[in-house]
């Protein structure tokens, strides 16, 4: 375990040891992006680390293999142990046998319980995961939605223009209607009034052809002398003999 | 070396023989889980789990008082819980079967709770002496029996927790002992029997933090 801690932290720290000598001699402060290739970002490690027998780290069994081969560490427990125990530098005393039976209680609770706890808090940390990324998920569709909503809502002020272009067609169309209307009045109204000095004229015409008339026939009848009138009257007569049909 | 059977509680080590042993009340920070990433691990999900439940318990409690009184008696069930459950395990110091260290969670506590009690709320102190529904008759045999027990409290609470460490202890370095003298058949029945008996040191280990936590809430709530 503690190896695997060195090993990150001597990852880690030389990122910023690197960081932290400047990449410039000039006073300029940039801020650089961070250089993803050469320095990842630390990944979260969702499986715990590797371990035989319990709690022994796999990365010694690794930094043996190429010395040892495969048996190499166990080898050197059972050595280590062996010595010890048989030197009396570790003495099998009353704390022995309490570790003894809490080894076996403890390799019995791990088998026994160890799958099931294991699985209910994954399924936990699932769930708690689950729902940072449904919310990210849903803040994304959410937004994405209104993206749509957005667009929609421009289409439909485009729309808007047509509207305008009928509306000011309908005003102009209203205002024509307007227009003509009043120059039909206008067209009436003139009419009327020349219609009616028109009616004034010919009525003073016919009068004044009537009132002539009159006074030419008043004249005519008021200039017959006797004479010319017993003239006429015979010519009438002599005029009618010729026409009567030649009776007998 | 046993020099008796008592010389496993001993908080002397064999570093110049400085008192060292005391150190491992602080192994069990080495449990609590280290929060780095803002998903939960395992270790730190149940954790958390079994710190909000008992939160939740002690804020029934303390009733609905301001955020974050359930801190401290939650960090005091965890210190408890981590000295006694870690003192089972072999060759590791029990600093809670001491009662200097009992007394010392113990009392201050309860020195606290009385001086602010007393002081800040004297009259409602004075009516907690006196249980509802006693009879008139015997109200004055009651005030006296309520500030004895009042006054033992400290006592109690240390005791217990030192008592019921000790006693665990003591059955298994004992059993444990004769550990070395035992035939093999022998040994299997003495693993079996050291088996049951860590069980019920588990089991009361957990139980008597919590009963401490829970009763100094209790003592807690009293007072406000």
């Amino acid at each position: 375990m503690l190896s695997r801690l060195a090993l990150r932290s001597v990852q880690e720290a030389r990122p910023f040891l690197v960081a932290v000598r400047p990449t410039s001699t000039t006073a300029v402060n940039k801020a650089t992006e961070r250089d993803e290739v050469n320095f990842p970002r630390r990944a979260r490690p969702v499986e715990p680390g590797k371990v035989r027998m319990g709690f022994l780290p796999e990365e010694w069994f690794q930094f043996f293999y190429s010395k040892t081969g495969v048996t190499g560490p166990y080898m050197f427990g059972v050595g280590l142990t062996t010595f010890l125990c048989s030197k009396e530098i570790y003495v099998m005393e009353h704390e022995f046998y309490t570790g003894l039976s809490i080894f076996v209680m403890a390799v019995y609770a791990i088998k026994k319980l160890g799958p099931g706890i294991a699985n209910y808090l994954d399924k936990e940390i699932e769930d708690i995961e689950g729902s940072w990324v449904k919310y990210r998920q849903e803040s994304v569709e959410g937004l994405k939605q209104a993206v749509e909503d957005e667009k929609k809502a421009q289409w439909e002020a485009e729309g808007q223009k047509i509207l305008f272009d009928a509306k000011r067609e309908n005003v102009a169309l209203q205002l024509e209607a307007a227009y003509r209307e009043r120059l039909a009045t206008v067209h009436s109204e003139v009419k009327k009034r020349l219609d009616y000095q028109l009616e004034t004229a010919n009525v003073k015409t016919r009068i004044e052809q009537k009132h002539m008339v009159n006074w030419i026939v008043n004249n005519v009848k008021a200039s017959i002398t006797p004479a010319q009138e017993a003239a006429a009257l015979k010519q009438c007569f002599a005029d009618l003999k010729g026409l009567a049909p030649q009776s007998a | 070396m046993m020099t008796n059977l008592f010389s496993v509680f001993d908080p002397t080590s064999s570093v110049l023989m400085l008192p060292l042993n005391w150190m491992s009340t602080f192994l069990g920070m080495m449990f609590l889980p280290m929060l780095y990433w803002a998903m939960p691990s395992r270790w730190s999900l149940l954790w958390t789990l079994i710190t909000s439940t008992l939160h939740k318990e002690f804020k029934t409690l303390l009733g609905s008082s301001h955020f974050g009184t359930t801190l401290m008696f939650v960090s005091l069930f965890s210190l408890i819980v981590f000295n006694n459950f870690l003192g089972l395990l072999p060759y590791v110091f029990t600093s809670t079967s001491h009662l200097a260290m009992t007394l010392a969670l113990a009392l201050p506590l309860w020195v606290a709770f009385m001086m602010f009690g007393w002081i800040n709320h004297t009259q409602h102190m004075f009516a907690h002496l006196v249980p509802q529904g006693t009879p008139g008759a015997l109200m004055p045999f009651m005030v006296l029996i309520e500030t004895i027990s009042n006054v033992i409290r400290p006592g109690t609470l240390a005791v217990r927790l030192a008592a019921n460490m000790i006693a665990g202890h003591l059955l298994l370095t004992l059993l444990g002992s004769t550990g070395p003298s035992l035939s093999a058949t022998l040994i299997s029945m003495l693993i079996i029997g050291q088996i049951l008996l860590l069980i019920l040191e588990a089991a009361v280990a957990v139980i008597q933090s919590y009963v401490f936590a829970v009763l100094s809430t209790l003592y807690a709530s009293e007072v406000t």
